[in-house]
């Protein structure tokens, strides 16, 4: 933790963890509901046509990577937000 | 499910199992005599060296990702030359190797419209493949050398073999400049195929007042891709250090090795690929 000294410093200190904090789990709302639509059509689709498993399965796990990427953002701005600034 | 093992693996499993909890009872009393924000407190700090020409950002340097990079590729120009010559009939090595690039081909196969680019696209498939899941893997699943650095860019201490490898990918530049090559060569291959004015055409579809828009989501296309790959090498990274320095060391990294070097690190991988092959085929079309 941080040494504060005025009231200003520690308002500063409270916006940052405060702002990662929300950055982060408002973030991590949409990638979780996409991965989550992404994997269940693709459950579906196996449960249609069982012989196409290896298939889905790599291209569930290539749609789910790319759903990924507004979460990591939000991560890396959290991970600015709390170290680097 | 019921394991049968021989006896060889068994004894292999304890020899394995009785290092593990040796070096974790170590760990666990040398490290636990730091505390969490000194061990947390050069977590986001990177190595950085000022060149004696340029300016502003463009005379920094992080050399230890120049030194992972070339070792890196060292390792896999003297690996290729090893397996340069293929035999007829394949051992266990080479029919491994024969299935990854068969499984890129076949990608690049079912993506590409114009049978003259299959084989360069190809060669570019491969190579960033290659080199991005061996750099992820190194990054995240393999103990060996990192640096503890303060927050003006200088070296604290070296760290051995109680974290993971540096892993290139974890620095913005290299994802930055490999998503730049694949933007260059994407528009390289479509004014070769189609002919410069054709090129140009292009960017005016389907309308003249598209053309921002157009500039807008090319430029668009490297960003997103490379902060993508930077994104999950640099953030798994830090929570596996986080992770693993909360539980000192004693049995969570070889599970998070295993998710976030060995299942993300190639994963993204292929991610990286598959989407380069993408977008060339995007303007090759």
């Amino acid at each position: 933790m941080e040494n504060v000294n005025s009231v200003a410093q520690a308002l500063v200190l409270m916006g940052k963890y405060i702002g990662a904090g929300v950055c982060m789990g408002i973030g991590a709302i949409g990638p979780g509901i996409a991965e989550g639509h992404v994997g269940s059509k693709a459950m579906e689709a196996m449960a249609r046509q069982p012989e196409m498993v290896g298939t889905l399965t790599t291209r569930m796990l290539l749609s789910q990577a790319v759903c990924e990427t507004t979460g990591l953002y939000s991560l890396l701005i959290s991970i600015l937000i709390l170290l680097v600034v | 499910m019921k394991l049968k093992l021989s006896r060889r693996a068994k004894i292999a499993l304890m020899i394995f199992v009785g290092i593990y909890i040796a070096v974790g009872v170590v760990n666990v009393t040398f490290l636990s005599r730091e505390n969490m924000s000194e061990a947390f407190k050069n977590i986001a700090n990177r190595w950085v060296v000022k060149l004696p020409f340029g300016k502003g950002i463009l005379n920094r340097i992080n050399p230890f990702t120049l030194i992972m990079t070339w070792t890196i590729m060292i390792v896999i120009i003297v690996a290729a030359a090893k397996f340069r010559k293929f035999r007829l009939v394949p051992d266990r090595k080479q029919s491994a190797i024969e299935s990854l690039l068969q499984y890129v081909y076949e990608v690049v196969e079912g993506s590409i419209p114009d049978e003259r680019f299959v084989r360069p696209t190809f060669y570019i498939a491969c190579t960033l493949f290659v080199f991005v899941a061996f750099s992820n893997v190194l990054g995240g699943a393999v103990p060996g050398v990192s640096l503890s650095v303060n927050s003006q860019g200088d070296v604290e201490k070296v760290i051995l073999f109680s974290d993971l490898w540096f892993s290139p990918t974890a620095d913005i530049n290299t994802n930055a400049s490999l998503a730049v090559f694949v933007l260059i060569i994407s528009h390289a291959f479509a004014i070769k195929a189609k002919g410069f004015k054709a090129w140009l055409k292009a960017w005016f579809e389907p309308n003249p007042i598209m053309f921002p828009m157009n500039v807008v989501g090319e430029l668009a296309k490297p960003i997103s891709h490379s902060l993508r790959l930077f994104g999950n090498v640099a953030g798994g990274a830090m929570l596996v250090y986080m992770l693993s320095y909360m539980v000192k060391y004693l049995f969570m990294p070889v599970v998070l090795w295993g998710f976030f070097g060995l299942f993300i690190g190639l994963v993204q991988a292929l991610v990286f690929t598959v989407l380069a092959v993408a977008y060339i085929s995007a303007a090759l079309s």
